[in-house]
């Protein structure tokens, strides 16, 4: 017998909480490198923060993030500027590169991640965060989930360690993981926007209407900040 | 090196692919990125070798390309150790080469580049409409503030970019974006409206308003009418601009001026 639509929202949920937390599982890895006695200094000086094989977490054979590494945050009042430490995956060589976005105020590409919700979140709250997917227009010009943790150095907010995870990989992980599904679903996060979709009916990115498509009782995604909602509605490969 | 990085950037670097591969297509390029923004003033270019590769020409060409930026003003060479080549950002030199790829262009091709920014932008105008998170709608409407308030030539086209490449963005699509991104590159090269007519800001300003307004209001249908109204305004503006240039009727049997 196949499970009721229903009862699949946990099931559902507890996949999408597994990815999560393994991706979290290597932003901790990132921020420990961070902490360690030798690196934190680099917080206080110019100096780089993480060692240069960080960046092979990348590497690993099951690894869903495309990008990695820190940002730290910046001190005006000691003169250190707005700095990333962040090695991504080329799109079309499979070679890793450090990202040098664009910090200049002036112009059209600045990237001032201090706005940015992945950085702003955890420097607020204390806490981990994940954003998306969006558009990253001034980073990587990727379609993107972003995961965050604040790093503290003696008390002090001191920058994020997090991971990039493109949307696509993210999807096509769940989608193996969870196999054929009895009903659909759809995730969304805590404005409504849709982090993943099994009916075609309702877009990845797009925004789910208040009440719209809840077919059965919604299930929070532990960790994050986002829910199930059990699709309703047909196939749409009908006349 | 800081060029690979974000996508308007990459863009000025990617190579051209236009056909035969013209020194002043590099130069066009190059003071459109400047007018943007994306080049700052002082800001120092790859190496020539790195330069070359980028953008896929040859070093013979990329040096023609350079000793024209020379005597145009818009890059420094200094030698020696730190040495190399420097962006110098000026605004008369830009308005002087915007008005010269101007006179290259027919009324067609301002039509043709109104066109498909009209159909770029009315799309994401209304894919915003319907997907924009509340975060990406008050982006948006910090933009045009800014762009309200930018009072020289590059800080009005640097918001004005900004906010065709974030409305896209909003859209959730990184193809729209891109377009966008290599849109402005080209319209960068044009004339700024406002330069010949400062009471046109205003009108930019409030069409880019009346785009979020409806974008803010979830109102797809909307959204997708007011900008694409308002690009054909730009459109006519540019065609304006065009012929009313000294000799528009000779223009295009005149030798170009770039080169």
């Amino acid at each position: 017998m196949t499970p009721a639509p229903a009862a699949e929202a946990p099931r559902v949920a507890a996949a999408v909480a597994e990815v999560v937390e393994r991706v979290f599982g290597t932003v901790g890895t990132v921020r420990a490198e961070a902490l360690r006695p030798g690196a934190r200094e680099g917080f206080l000086t110019r100096g780089p923060v993480l060692a240069d094989d960080v960046r092979e977490l990348l590497r690993e054979s099951d690894q869903l993030a495309v990008g990695l590494g820190l940002v730290v945050a910046p001190r005006p009042e000691r003169g250190l500027p707005l700095r990333l430490e962040w090695w991504q995956v080329d799109p079309d060589g499979g070679r890793l590169r450090s990202l040098e976005p664009d910090l200049k105020p002036t112009s059209l590409g600045y990237y001032d991640y201090t706005a940015a919700e992945w950085f702003d979140v955890p420097r607020r709250t204390g806490r981990r965060h994940v954003v998306g997917p969006y558009v990253d227009v001034h980073g990587t010009g990727r379609y993107l989930l972003t995961l965050t943790e604040p790093v503290v150095v003696d008390g002090e907010f001191a920058g994020v360690a997090g991971a990039d995870v493109p949307v696509r990989s993210f999807e096509a992980h769940l989608l193996r993981v969870l196999g054929r599904l009895p009903a659909p679903f759809v995730l969304v996060d805590e404005e409504g926007r849709i982090v993943l979709s099994t009916a075609a009916r309702w877009l990845v990115g797009g925004l789910l209407p208040a009440g719209a498509a809840a077919a059965g009782p919604v299930v929070e995604v532990p960790g994050t900040p986002w829910r199930v909602v059990p699709a309703d509605g047909g196939s749409v490969l009908t006349a | 090196m800081q060029l690979l990085s974000g996508d308007a950037r990459r863009a000025v670097f990617a190579p051209l692919d236009d056909g035969a591969l013209r020194s002043e297509a590099v130069v066009r390029r190059v003071g459109s990125a400047i007018a943007l923004g994306l080049l700052g003033d002082g800001e120092q270019l790859p190496t020539e070798t790195d330069l070359a590769t980028m953008l896929n020409v040859s070093t013979v060409t990329l040096r023609e390309a350079l000793a024209e930026l020379r005597k145009l003003g818009l890059v420094e060479t200094r030698r020696g150790r730190g040495g190399g080549s420097f962006v110098r950002a000026r605004e008369d030199v830009l308005a002087g080469l915007a008005e010269a790829r101007l006179a290259e262009l027919g009324t067609a091709d301002l039509r043709e580049l109104g066109d498909v920014h009209g159909a770029v932008a009315a799309t994401a105008a209304r894919l915003a409409a319907a997907r924009a998170s509340r975060t990406e709608i008050a982006r948006l409407r910090d933009i045009v503030d800014r762009l309200a308030e930018a009072d020289s030539v590059t800080g009005q086209r640097r918001a004005e970019g900004r906010f065709y490449v974030e409305l896209a963005a909003c859209a959730q699509s990184v193809r729209l974006t891109m377009q966008e991104m290599d849109l402005h590159l080209e319209l960068g090269q044009l004339p700024w409206p406002p330069a010949h007519a400062p009471e046109l800001l205003g009108v930019i300003v409030a069409g880019h308003r009346a785009v979020v307004d409806a974008v803010e209001a979830r109102d797809p249908a909307g959204a997708r009418a007011r900008a694409e109204q308002h690009i054909e305004t730009r459109t006519l503006w540019s065609i304006e601009l065009r012929l009313r240039l000294p000799g528009a009727d000779a223009a295009a049997d005149r030798p170009r001026e770039v080169s």
